[in-house]
C-alpha cells in the first residue's frame, strides 16, 4: 500500500515536470498577401522629385520551398463541370463576386496579415477590401461545430503534426472561388492550410478538395510570407464603378 | 492566388506605363489618347478598389462639369508612402489632372498624374524607372 502510493506520486510528478511540446511560435504580423500594381509613384514636393515603389521584400511571394507538397498549377474538375469553370473565366469581370467587393472566402483571401497564437487557439487577422475578417480557431483537440451555419471563412479546426500547424476547414457558403479563374466549388469543400516557419519567413499551403466538383484534392504552390513591420490598418470601403464601363470581359488581375 | 502574373502582364502590355486597375485598363479606357483637365478639385474618395479624385472643369463652352478620376488601390498608395490627407489639402483649389479617358465617352478617367496649385504633384510610373 505504502509503496502503491508512492508510485502513485512519483508517477505524478514525473508527469507534471514532463516538457510540454513546445511548437513554433507563428504570432506575427506578416506581409500583405494581396498582389498590389508594380507601378511606382514619382512625386514631386516643394520642387523635389523623388519615386517610391511598392517594396517587394515585403509582399508575400510564390517560390518553391522545402518541405512543400506537390502541387500542380491549376485544379480538375469532373469532365462535365469543366464547361461551368471555363465559362465562369471567360466571364470573370461579370461572374466574381470579388470583382463587385465581395468577401473572398478561403483559401482565395490568402495568408492571414496577423497571427495571435495562444495556448489554445489561433486569431487570424486579415486585411481585405471586402472588410477585415478574423478566424478564431482552436487547437485544443476539439471537434467541429456542430449545426454551425455556412460561412465565407467557415468553420476551422487546427492542431500541429511536428512543426506544422494544420487547420482544417469546412462549412462554406457556395457562392464563393477557391481561386480567381472561375474556381467554383459545392458546399462540400474542405480546405487543408499548412502553416510552418522557415527561418523568419511563414510558409503557407494549401489543398482544396471537393469530391462533388473535382476529381481529385488540389494542392497549391506553397506561399512564403515575410514578416512585416506595417501595422495592420482598416480597410476603406469598397465600391465597385467600373463594370458598368468594362468593354470586354478581360481579366482583372486582382488576386 | 495568382499574383504577380496578372499585374506584370498588365504593365507589359502597357506602352503609356502605369495605369493599372482592377480591370484590364483597356477594358475601359482609351489607352491612345491621354487628356488634361484643369479645374477645381472637389472631392477625394479614398475607397477601394480604386481611389477617386474629382474635379469641377470648365468645358469649351464655359459650363462646369464634374470630371471624376480613378487611380490605384488605397493599399497601393498607403505602401508607396502617400496619405488621402496629402492629396485632400487640395480641396476647393485648382488642381490639373493628366488621364486617360474611359471608352464610353463618359467624364471619367484613370489618373495618371495629380499636380496641386503649389506645384506638389503625384505621377504613376513604371517602377523600372526608379
Amino acid at each position: 500500500m505504502r509503496y502503491g502510493l508512492l508510485f502513485v506520486f512519483l508517477t505524478a510528478l514525473m508527469l507534471a515536470q514532463a516538457p510540454k511540446t513546445i511548437h513554433p511560435d507563428l504570432s506575427g504580423i506578416w506581409s500583405y498577401g494581396i498582389d498590389l500594381p508594380p507601378a511606382a509613384i514619382k512625386k514631386q514636393i516643394n520642387g523635389k522629385v523623388t519615386i517610391e515603389g511598392v517594396k517587394h521584400d515585403a509582399v508575400a511571394t510564390i517560390r518553391p520551398v522545402a518541405g512543400a507538397s506537390p502541387f500542380t498549377a491549376t485544379p480538375s474538375y469532373k469532365p462535365e463541370l469543366r464547361a461551368k469553370a471555363k465559362d465562369l473565366l471567360d466571364h470573370e469581370s461579370k461572374t466574381d463576386q470579388v470583382f463587385y467587393c465581395g468577401k473572398p472566402g478561403i483559401p482565395r483571401i490568402g495568408p492571414p496579415r496577423k497571427i495571435v497564437q495562444t495556448p489554445n487557439e489561433m486569431i487570424f487577422l486579415y486585411e481585405d477590401i471586402s472588410g477585415d475578417p478574423y478566424r478564431i480557431i482552436p487547437t485544443d483537440g476539439r471537434s467541429h461545430r456542430a449545426n454551425a451555419d455556412p460561412t465565407y471563412y467557415g468553420d476551422s479546426v487546427a492542431h500541429w503534426e511536428g512543426n506544422v500547424l494544420v487547420v482544417d476547414a469546412r462549412n462554406f457558403v457556395e457562392d464563393t472561388w477557391f481561386g480567381e479563374d472561375g474556381y467554383f466549388h459545392s458546399d462540400a469543400m474542405r480546405v487543408t492550410e499548412r502553416f510552418w516557419k522557415d527561418g523568419a519567413n511563414l510558409i503557407y499551403q494549401v489543398t482544396v478538395d471537393d469530391p462533388k466538383v473535382l476529381t481529385a484534392p488540389w494542392t497549391m504552390a506553397p506561399r512564403v510570407v515575410k514578416p512585416s513591420a506595417e501595422p495592420l490598418e482598416e480597410s476603406p470601403r469598397c465600391v465597385e464603378a467600373d463594370s458598368k464601363r468594362l468593354t470586354n470581359n478581360d481579366h482583372h488581375g486582382q488576386r | 492566388m495568382r499574383h504577380r502574373l496578372k499585374w506584370g502582364s498588365i504593365i507589359l502590355a502597357m506602352t503609356a506605363g502605369a495605369l493599372l486597375a482592377h480591370h484590364s485598363p483597356s477594358a475601359e479606357f482609351d489607352m491612345t489618347k491621354r487628356l488634361t483637365i484643369a479645374g477645381t478639385l472637389t472631392k477625394v474618395d479614398w475607397i477601394n478598389p480604386h481611389i477617386v479624385v474629382s474635379i469641377d472643369a470648365k468645358s469649351d463652352r464655359g459650363k462646369i462639369e464634374n470630371w471624376r478620376f480613378e487611380s490605384n488601390p488605397p493599399s497601393w498608395f498607403r505602401r508607396v508612402g502617400v496619405s488621402r490627407s496629402e492629396i485632400a489639402r487640395g480641396i476647393g483649389q485648382p488642381v490639373t489632372v493628366e488621364a486617360v479617358r474611359a471608352k464610353d465617352g463618359s467624364l471619367y478617367g484613370y489618373m495618371q498624374k495629380l499636380t496641386l496649385a503649389d506645384g506638389t504633384s503625384w505621377e504613376l510610373v513604371n517602377a523600372t524607372e526608379k
